[in-house]
């Protein structure tokens, strides 16, 4: 009795796509539901910061009134683009970042796609472009941020305006940032795994596909971290 | 991962959803670019409030097809969908109490200096 259920959860356990109720609870694998949670509660990071922006933001005088403390307008701040000098263009430097998001999104889903035909040339393909897409984002970033100093803004003050906005810009694209750099990192791994062949024994992509996942996400947190910074 | 739909319809899909972003995205900088260089600095303080239902609007919008195309809720069970989406429903009442939290920190501090 004790070794046939011993031996009933081994052999549930070896099982990835039954969660040992002999069904996987909405036809999901246990790893693709535990990062859809993952996404929910980061979710709620990125949503508590960004709440933080809009309290922060109402607390300080609309940009219209021109005080010394009241909240810069964006196309001031984020008007300089690489190898055009000083010359002032409002917001294209980060719709040619938000492009390059979107883009690498779409090699992702590519990847994903082609993984599930268990095309182990394709999903690579795919994601050197996801991966490189990535690169020039955190590259892109990384140079606003280096311009944003260089004009005098620091966690403390800047010179656009209310001294919360350089806090709250460096604390939210940064951790954007990081995610986009942790996602590289997994991007890379998940690229040297089918390259070696791990998937391809396992049978199956769905770890392109939990990656993609994450991926996703960040485009997805862009959207709003654009919205908060760059339109409103 | 089963969809139901063939491997050229599914890509079909994914470049129209990558259409749909990119045009949203091009309507959202220009009406930004538009309102900043068209309008007098009253007409701007005016419109203001309309411009951001737009984004607003728009920005929910491209997450939608992200959440539905690239992260594949549309195909997944209801009961996924519903557990992940449900517990945004907090973030509506936490987006409008904190807003206005805000306004009533501006209000405090105009009113002791």
């Amino acid at each position: 009795m004790a070794d046939t259920a011993v031996a009933h959860t081994q052999a549930s356990a070896s099982s990835e796509d039954l969660w040992s109720g002999g069904q996987a609870p909405v036809k999901a694998s246990y790893g693709k539901l535990m990062m859809w949670y993952f996404l929910i509660s980061d979710t709620f990071t990125f949503a508590g910061f960004l709440i933080a922006y809009a309290a922060i933001r109402f607390a300080h005088p609309p940009m219209a009134t021109g005080l010394p403390n009241a909240w810069p307008d964006p196309n001031e701040v984020f008007s300089a683009t690489p190898l055009t000098g000083h010359a002032k263009l409002p917001l294209v430097f980060v719709t040619f970042m938000t492009f390059t998001l979107i883009a690498s999104s779409v090699t992702m889903v590519r990847a994903v796609q082609e993984g599930t035909r268990m095309n182990k040339k394709g999903v690579m393909f795919w994601m050197v472009w996801t991966i490189l897409g990535g690169v020039v984002f955190v590259g892109s970033q990384a140079w606003e941020w280096t311009h944003l100093i260089h004009e005098g803004m620091t966690p403390t003050g800047n010179p656009f305006g209310a001294a919360a906005f350089g806090a709250l810009f460096f604390l939210i694209t940064g951790f954007h940032g990081a995610h986009v750099t942790v996602g590289i990192i997994i991007n890379v791994i998940v690229l040297f795994q089918t390259w070696i062949g791990t998937y391809e024994r396992r049978g199956h992509y769905e770890m392109v596909e939990k990656v993609g996942l994450y991926w996703h996400f960040v485009d997805l947190v862009w959207v709003y971290v654009f919205m908060a910074f760059y339109l409103l | 991962m089963a969809t139901g739909i063939t491997h050229e319809e599914s890509k079909r899909r994914v470049m129209r959803v990558l259409i749909i972003l990119s045009v949203v995205t091009a309507v959202e900088i220009g009406a930004a670019l538009a309102h900043y260089y068209f309008l007098s600095f009253e007409a701007q303080v005016a419109t203001k409030i309309w411009l951001n239902v737009l984004f607003i609007v728009l920005s929910a919008a491209k997450a939608y097809y992200i959440m539905s195309e690239f992260m594949h809720l549309r195909y997944e069970l209801k009961p996924l969908t519903i557990s992940v989406l449900a517990p945004f429903l907090f973030l509506i009442w936490a987006i409008i109490a904190f807003s206005y939290e805000g306004v009533s920190w501006l209000e405090l501090r105009n009113w002791f200096g």
